[in-house]
């Protein structure tokens, strides 16, 4: 069991031109759930190729449960990986792969068939032991792959990267149960890297959101959409993403292309103003807008709610609305907002 | 590491041999014959000058790229279509169909002598480098298929469904998307049929007269008054090693590609 | 594996193939069934013989012991060309500047035409003028391969590694190639070995390239017939005459159509035969997988 810690770790691949990571920072607490989110090329499988011993960082430390590991091979950090795929021996059965990680550290057969055993019964996947891999459906061979990661008892960190990408949708959730049985039963730590974010805030009690090689803003799943402390999390977290509106901050109010909107006590400048598709509303006066487009996503009170798209110039907005429409005119009423400047948060 | 020391062994162990042919080409016939010498002592241009000078050599070497290309030319255009077909369709007896294709490559030329020299006599093909493509085309199209086959099945067939549904015709389609996807795949056939047709001797002399002698049988005419004339026939070697290189050169980056995807 | 779906037109695409192949292969091979079953005085005289050719071959000494050879020969081949071929694989250099110079260089022997091959052998391994020869004698062998038969054997193995390993090489680096890097990720966090990596994550990856590799080289090494012909002649003696060069004397040199005829048909057999009992035996352990 372990807790992870990420030391201004910087990374850059041989002959690229800047770095892949820049000066990350991370603690992840033991026994914990963590997600790393963001879109491809983000850094994230990066990061957790450093933390299983495939890449060594170019600066920075790396400590799993405070001891330094970042110079040490892949074999000797207690640190295990599912992949995107069933990544199994080909020629091994089930009970042969479960066992390969125990044998190998000396362990004696009847202890390695017993641990692999009993594992197999965590995972429900005790019957198939004897069977080959050819004879599994691709959901049962990704249990495996998730066993084998857990066989040995001194696993103190799970790496998962997009575990869920091969499996049917239809399956997804059962191996997200099955992930989040184990990580309860076992207690290991598990840092999961995705680009969903769903899965990402379903799963984890922490989000780490990544770009361009740097984490924007790490924070429980409800601090990253309530608060992203970055336009950017604002925009990639939550469905629809948050809305952005260029806006001047004169004399302690808050104008948006002449129209004033509310007073604030930010000093003046040029900003942009945040807000999510339920903090805002449709009426009569406000900011005119063009309605676009509504799709409905249920009734309340007989009444369809849904959410609306909107042009104001050429931003598009996402506004919730219950009701029906008032026409292609309206205007928009912003309740709660957040405020930032270069893309950070101001406060 | 000893990996390393493996493969510069071998590699040296492939150099060698060129390398002696090389200095052979520069060499008189006494001097071969003579002595033992790893650089020559007085090199010479003769044999060169030999094979440049001599139209019967200038002709072997067309004689046998123009087959060679026909071979070639003609693998891929009716392999491609049946490759296709044996990727993305099942059909009455394709199994079988696939499994004697195959045969076919198991069939020692060495028997195809005689009949294959009275069909060709019989329909006035004898003696013409068509002969000896479509002769040729009994090894490399089952393997071109082979290989193509493969490489297809590794394109998703989404990209078929793709494409009819921008509105491209077949035609289109399989020349403006299926093929540029299929570059290490034809990087490798080309390889392959260029390879056995190239240098293959049996059927080639068979099948040829003095119309359109290939260069591999002017070698083994080479004979003086006084023997094998080994330098000449040495010369001759390297410039039958020189067309493979270029083509070789050229194509590596598909060649790469296409050994790298492991479809082979 | 998605399912294809059928379509009996698909034969449309495969018939520019069945056309090619059935005229180079099936017209020139029904001639041969022909002359395999008859008496060929000359042209105008023939008998029906039935299966009279066919037991005389199989009845014909020589040709058990240049099926005897054969079979020595591509044996010891395949022994010696395919590990050599996987642990040669192993050592290049994947996703390197190297890598297409090493393709290029590796290519080279399988692009020499035969008789050339045969002819660089031919001095390369002579005692006196050669440095493979002249090496071997200064080790104090009295290295004669035109005159030793286990010389001459030699000398055509080494030819033939020369000539033919390349292209295991140039199949199992595809192989090793298409492994994605999670396996070997995986093996090392499982604290793997170099030796179990091999074992258990690579050669199971290469078993269908490493199918197609032992087969082409089975097929061409039963059917060899310039590069030993050019090199050793079939001697000393006939001690290195193998099933082509035996088969092409009969029919070339005593203009014996029938029993060469006949002797043709069982060579093409016997490789169908032996090509087919390796792949069964292989595929055996399998849920079945297409030719």
């Amino acid at each position: 069991m372990a807790s992870v810690t990420l030391d201004a770790v910087t990374f850059r691949y041989p002959g690229s031109q800047g770095e892949t990571l820049e000066a990350l920072s991370l603690l992840v607490p033991d026994k914990s759930t963590h997600a790393l989110l963001g879109a491809s090329g983000a850094g994230k499988t990066t990061v957790l190729n450093l933390l299983s011993g495939s890449l060594k960082p170019t600066s920075g430390r790396i400590l799993l449960d405070n001891v330094e590991v970042s110079k040490l091979p892949s074999a000797q950090r207690n640190v295990t990986q599912v992949f995107q795929f069933p990544v199994l021996y080909p020629a091994m059965t089930v009970r042969e792969n479960l066992q390969f990680p125990l044998r190998n550290r000396g362990w004696k057969r009847a202890d390695a068939l017993a641990r692999a055993t009993e594992i197999a019964r965590e995972l429900d996947i005790e019957p198939l032991l004897e069977s080959g891999l050819k004879a599994l459906t691709l959901f049962e061979r990704q249990l495996v792959a998730i066993g084998r990661a857990l066989v040995r008892p001194d696993v103190g960190l799970v790496l998962l990267d997009e575990p869920l990408t091969a499996v049917q949708p239809e399956l997804k959730w059962q191996l997200r149960k099955a992930l989040r049985k184990v990580q309860t039963d076992l207690g290991v730590t598990m840092i999961y890297v995705t680009h969903d974010q769903t899965e990402a805030l379903t799963f984890a009690a922490e989000v780490s959101v990544m770009q361009g090689g740097r984490i924007l803003q790490t924070g429980s799943p409800i601090d990253v959409h309530d608060k992203p402390s970055h336009d950017y999390v604002g925009f990639f977290i939550g469905s629809p993403g948050m809305n952005f509106l260029e806006v001047e901050v004169r004399q302690r109010r808050v104008a948006l292309a002449g129209w004033p909107l509310m007073s604030t006590l930010a000093a003046d400048g040029d900003y942009r103003i945040g807000f999510r598709a339920e903090w805002a509303t449709l009426g009569a006066t406000g900011l005119p807008i063009k309605v676009t487009g509504f799709r409905a996503d249920g009734l309340v009170d007989d009444a369809p709610v849904g959410v609306v798209t909107a042009q104001f110039g050429s931003t598009r907005l996402h506004v919730r609305h219950r009701g029906d429409l008032p026409g292609t005119d309206v205007c928009l009423q912003v309740k709660k907002y957040l405020l930032f400047k270069e893309g950070r948060r101001v406060d | 590491m000893f990996n390393r020391l493996l493969l510069a062994t071998y590699c040296l162990y492939l150099i060698l041999p060129l390398y002696w042919l090389l200095t052979m080409a520069f060499k008189t016939n006494r001097d071969i014959v003579a002595k033992l010498e790893w650089i020559p002592d007085s090199p010479t241009l003769a044999n060169f000058a030999e094979i440049f000078s001599n139209p019967v050599w200038l002709d072997g070497f067309t004689n046998s790229l123009t087959y060679v290309a026909l071979n070639t030319v003609l693998s891929i255009s009716v392999a491609l279509p049946a490759a296709y077909a044996f990727s993305r369709y099942r059909f009455l007896g394709d199994k079988h169909l696939f499994f004697w294709l195959l045969t076919n490559r198991m069939s020692p030329p060495a028997v195809f002598l005689l009949p294959f020299f009275q069909l060709y006599s019989a329909l006035e093909l004898f003696d013409t480098p068509l002969a000896v493509a479509l002769a040729h085309c009994l090894f490399t199209v089952p393997l071109a298929v082979w290989i193509l086959e493969g490489f297809m099945s590794g394109i998703a067939r989404d990209i078929d469904d793709m494409a009819k549904v921008d509105g491209h015709s077949t035609l289109s389609f399989f020349f403006r998307i299926f093929l540029p996807a299929l570059r290490g795949g034809l990087g490798v056939t080309v390889f392959f049929c260029f390879m056995f047709s190239w240098v293959e001797l049996l059927l080639a002399r068979t099948l040829t007269g003095s119309e359109t002698k290939p260069i591999v049988v002017v070698m083994t005419r080479t004979v003086s008054a006084s023997g094998l004339d080994w330098g000449v026939l040495a010369a001759a070697g390297i410039m039958t090693v020189l067309p493979g290189l270029i083509v070789v050169w050229f194509i590596r980056k598909h060649l790469a590609r296409g050994f790298a995807l492991g479809r082979v | 594996m998605l399912i294809k779906p059928v379509n009996q037109r698909a034969w449309f695409a495969v018939l520019p193939v069945v056309l090619v192949v059935a005229f180079s292969g099936v017209i020139p091979l029904m001639t041969v069934v022909n002359y395999s079953v008859q008496d060929i005085l000359d042209v105008q005289t023939r008998f029906f013989v039935g299966f009279d050719w066919y037991r005389d071959a199989l009845r014909d000494e020589r040709l058990h012991a240049a099926f005897g050879r054969q079979l020595l020969f591509s044996l010891s081949v395949l022994l010696i060309e395919i590990p050599l071929g996987i642990m040669l694989a192993r050592a290049v250099p994947r996703d390197s500047r190297w890598s297409s110079l090493m393709l290029v260089l590796l290519a080279i022997p399988l692009l020499v035409p035969l008789n050339v091959v045969g002819t660089i052998w031919q001095i390369f391994a002579r005692g006196d003028i050669g440095p493979l020869g002249a090496a071997l004698t200064a080790l104090g062998i009295d290295f004669n391969y035109t005159q030793v038969p286990l010389h001459a054997w030699l000398t055509l193995l080494a030819m033939d590694v020369w000539h033919w390993t390349s292209l295991v090489i140039l199949l199992a680096y595809a192989g090793l190639s298409s492994i994605p890097p999670a396996y070997y990720q995986a093996a090392a966090l499982d604290g793997a070995s170099r030796w179990q990596v091999f074992r258990h994550v690579e050669l199971p990856h290469l078993r269908s390239v490493l199918m197609i590799a032992v087969l082409l080289r089975l097929m061409d090494s039963l059917m060899i017939y310039t590069e030993p012909l050019v090199l050793t002649g079939g001697g000393p003696g006939n001690t290195t005459t193998f099933l082509s060069q035996y088969l092409a004397t009969i029919a070339v040199g005593q203009f014996d159509l029938g029993p060469a005829a006949a002797f043709s048909i069982l060579y093409f057999l016997l490789i169908l035969l032996l090509c087919w009992l390796f792949y069964t035996a292989v595929t055996a352990g399998d849920g079945g997988d297409r030719s």
